[in-house]
């Protein structure tokens, strides 16, 4: 499939037209998505007191987003305490203002950055080198979409829409490897960005990263990966930018252990990454704890960007729940079939839906709610409980408010007036048993050609209730 | 209670549960005037029709009686109704005490005295189709299980959506036949003689694809099945 030229969520539905009509798409996501779901199943059978784990993770969740200003205010002070210059951003553009101005003002040339969704939220990289850095995306799936130059098309498989091979040609193009074979190994592949990035961060002034959790009580900042690239982002650069999105904060230590208790098992189905890293304040000069390493100035940036007013929701407050381990993603047949490029926007599959419309002008994300068949695989998915389903409904209400489709009034007129319905179905019933006209009946979705098309409709028959009427007249008599 | 798919599209659906439900000692009333559970307009975000439909179900099936669905979907629509109304009113109250007597055609089979061995038989490779809307019941399964000679297969992917959702199929058409094509495969490499699900909707959808695939195999509702088995369908053919 390839990218329409605007990568906006209004193209949902002719996106993933296109890509449910693009076979190799397809099979290179029907591969990676069941991979991630084996080894998330293996790692949860094994998982003791598994649904007491995710329960106590979830509680952590919502005792945080339940008193988020107190966490957020405490958050600040313990992590100023640290060192750590914490900043607030009520929006994406004046996030990307925040962290470009610390950019310029520790004057730097090369940024690496650690995977990170918000950043991508905020349209960071642009911002970045507008100021005539370079921006190096230092996680191997976005350093492959970068040198693509698409947008991550899974929360944390950013290349899971591409083939082995489509990286090996990626890699002889952009970086000069003329005689990189497409069979290329996975680890070979590796090598070649490790070297490709492992001068950047020696040669880098600023750090930026993401935050899979901040904790309040001591003002940390907790990073899960598993390439040591968020390792180095934040240890070698003299300076580290960490961009949360407000509900990111955890209240405690304890809070924080019980989240990552689940989240790289439901993730990628480890039992931990391999790399966490707490990172409290900048390198401590003075005695009796001087530390030999660590950036010398760290930021926080706390986002809201549309946060405050879902929190305010009672029933879409849920969303925010969601600490991104992408297994809704993985679990769900419209994402399995179209992959996250399809939905336009920073955040895809079933989480991203709600994100996405909570998040941008309804006017942009009409769609998205109604490109789920409301199956449940997320909610049965999801350790932390988000009703996903539940949520897509009170989204298509928002949608429609005042405006539902032409075909569902008519429906629904028909249904509120039993005799209507009855001469309705019945006149149809006498013109076209087979529905052969349906498709072209005025005011009903173009889609219904389509399904017609494929699928043989039902022919309508002498009613139910007219036989069943009948075959007990013919009891009693 | 009747889905408006089965009265117009699969009356023999119907049918088959009150042979099934008569035959087994209930009495069957049908109250009349059934048009929509409210399904489509609630799914389709249009709270306020899918309250007017929801009403019209309170006063069709107010007494005491269970309600009995052959529907995965509409039977879970109408244990939904109490969201529709502001607790604490007498609809919301109604709509409580409705959601409480609903019941989906196998778990109120396999709840009647002597389930789920009803001395039915039937020789016959049935392929079941789980479907998303029955959330996970092992109902179908358990009652069809209990049918002597009968070979009930499950697919790869036993609970994936056959890509129907309704209006989906005709907003996303593209990504709805995609989803169907993985279930009629996954449910053709059982070899099986015959369909069975508990979910209309989901047996147009799979079965119509593969009629038009010109792979028809026989789409039945469970009650269906069941009915064929009471009534000494012996072998399948």
């Amino acid at each position: 499939m390839v990218l329409t030229d605007t990568f906006t969520p209004r193209n949902f539905r002719g996106q993933s037209h296109l890509a449910a009509r693009d076979a190799r798409l397809r099979a290179i996501l029907d591969h990676a998505t069941r991979y991630f779901m084996t080894k998330r199943g293996v790692a949860l059978e094994a998982f003791a007191d598994r649904e007491d784990h995710f329960g106590r993770a979830r509680v952590a969740r919502l005792a945080a987003l339940s008193r988020l200003p107190e966490l957020l205010e405490r958050l600040e002070r313990n992590a100023t305490a640290a060192g750590t210059r914490v900043h607030w951003a009520r929006d994406a553009a004046q996030a990307r203002e925040i962290v470009a101005g610390i950019a310029r003002d520790c004057g730097a040339k090369v940024v690496v950055k650690g995977k990170s969704m918000v950043s991508e939220e905020i349209a960071l990289n642009p911002a970045l080198e507008a100021t005539g850095a370079e921006v190096w995306e230092t996680d191997l799936g976005e350093f492959i979409v970068q040198l693509a130059q698409e947008p991550p098309s899974h929360i944390i498989a950013p290349c899971i829409h591409m083939s082995r091979a489509d990286v090996a040609a990626l890699f002889r193009e952009k970086l000069g490897l003329a005689d990189l074979a497409d069979a290329a190994s996975i680890p070979e592949l590796t090598l070649l960005a490790r070297r490709a990035l492992r001068e950047k961060f020696l040669a880098a002034d600023l750090g930026v990263t993401g935050v899979n959790m901040a904790v309040a009580e001591t003002g940390s900042v907790v990073l899960v990966e598993n390439e040591g690239n968020i390792r180095m982002s934040t240890t070698c650069p003299p300076v580290h930018v960490a961009i949360m999105s407000l509900e990111k904060v955890a209240a405690t230590l304890e809070d924080a252990a019980d989240l990552l208790r689940v989240l790289p098992r439901s993730a990628t189905g480890q039992r931990m990454s391999s790399y966490v890293s707490v990172l409290t304040g900048p390198r401590r000069t003075e005695e009796p704890n001087v530390e030999l390493d660590g950036p010398r100035e760290t930021h926080l940036v706390i986002l809201d960007n549309g946060r405050a007013e879902v929190l305010a929701d009672p029933v879409l407050r849920e969303a925010l729940l969601c600490f991104r381990c992408g297994a809704c993603l993985n679990s769900c047949p419209v994402y399995q079939t179209v992959g996250g490029h399809a939905y336009g926007s920073v955040y895809s599959g079933p989480i991203g839906t709600l994100l996405s419309s909570l998040l941008l002008p309804t006017e942009d994300t009409r769609d998205l709610p109604f490109g789920c068949t409301l199956c449940g695989a997320c909610k049965k998915t999801c350790p932390l409980g988000i009703d996903h389903p539940k949520l897509m409904l009170r989204l298509r209400e928002r949608v429609c408010a005042g405006s539902p489709g032409l075909a569902g009034v008519a429906h629904a007129f028909l249904a509120l007036h039993p005799l209507a319905y009855r001469l309705a179905v019945g006149a149809a019933r006498a013109v076209d048993p087979g529905l052969n006209l349906l498709p072209r009946l005025p005011g009903l979705p173009v889609g219904l050609a389509s399904f017609v098309d494929s699928r043989q409709p039902p022919r309508l028959k002498t009613p139910f209730s007219a036989q069943l009427r009948r075959s007990r007249k013919k009891g009693g008599a | 209670m009747i889905p408006c798919l089965v009265e117009d599209c699969l009356p023999e659906i119907g049918l088959a549960v009150v042979s099934v439900l008569e035959r087994l000692g209930v009495g069957v009333k049908h109250p009349k005037g059934q048009t929509c559970c409210g399904q489509m307009a609630f799914k389709t975000g249009d709270a306020a029709r899918a309250r007017a439909l929801a009403l019209r179900s309170l006063d069709l099936f107010a007494g005491p009686d269970a309600v009995v669905c052959p529907s995965g979907s509409c039977a879970k629509m109408l244990r939904a109704y109490p969201q529709l109304f502001e607790p604490g009113t007498p609809d919301h109250a109604r709509a409580l005490d409705l959601a409480g007597r609903v019941r989906e055609f196998c778990e109120f089979t396999l709840a009647l005295p002597g389930a789920p061995d009803f001395g039915a038989r039937l020789q016959a490779r049935a392929a079941l189709h789980r479907s998303c809307q029955l959330d996970g019941s092992e109902a179908p399964a358990r009652l069809l299980s209990a049918i002597d000679g009968l070979t009930l297969l499950e697919p790869e992917r036993p609970e994936r959506c056959c890509g129907f959702g309704g209006l989906f199929s005709l907003q996303f058409p593209a990504v709805s036949e995609s989803l169907v094509e993985d279930k009629a495969r996954e449910l053709l490499a059982l070899k099986p003689e015959l369909l069975v699900s508990a979910e209309p909707s989901c047996l147009m959808n799979i079965g119509g694809y593969l009629t038009r695939q010109g792979r028809p195999v026989r789409a039945l509702h469970a009650a269906q099945l069941l009915d064929l088995a009471l009534t000494g369908g012996a072998t399948w053919s």
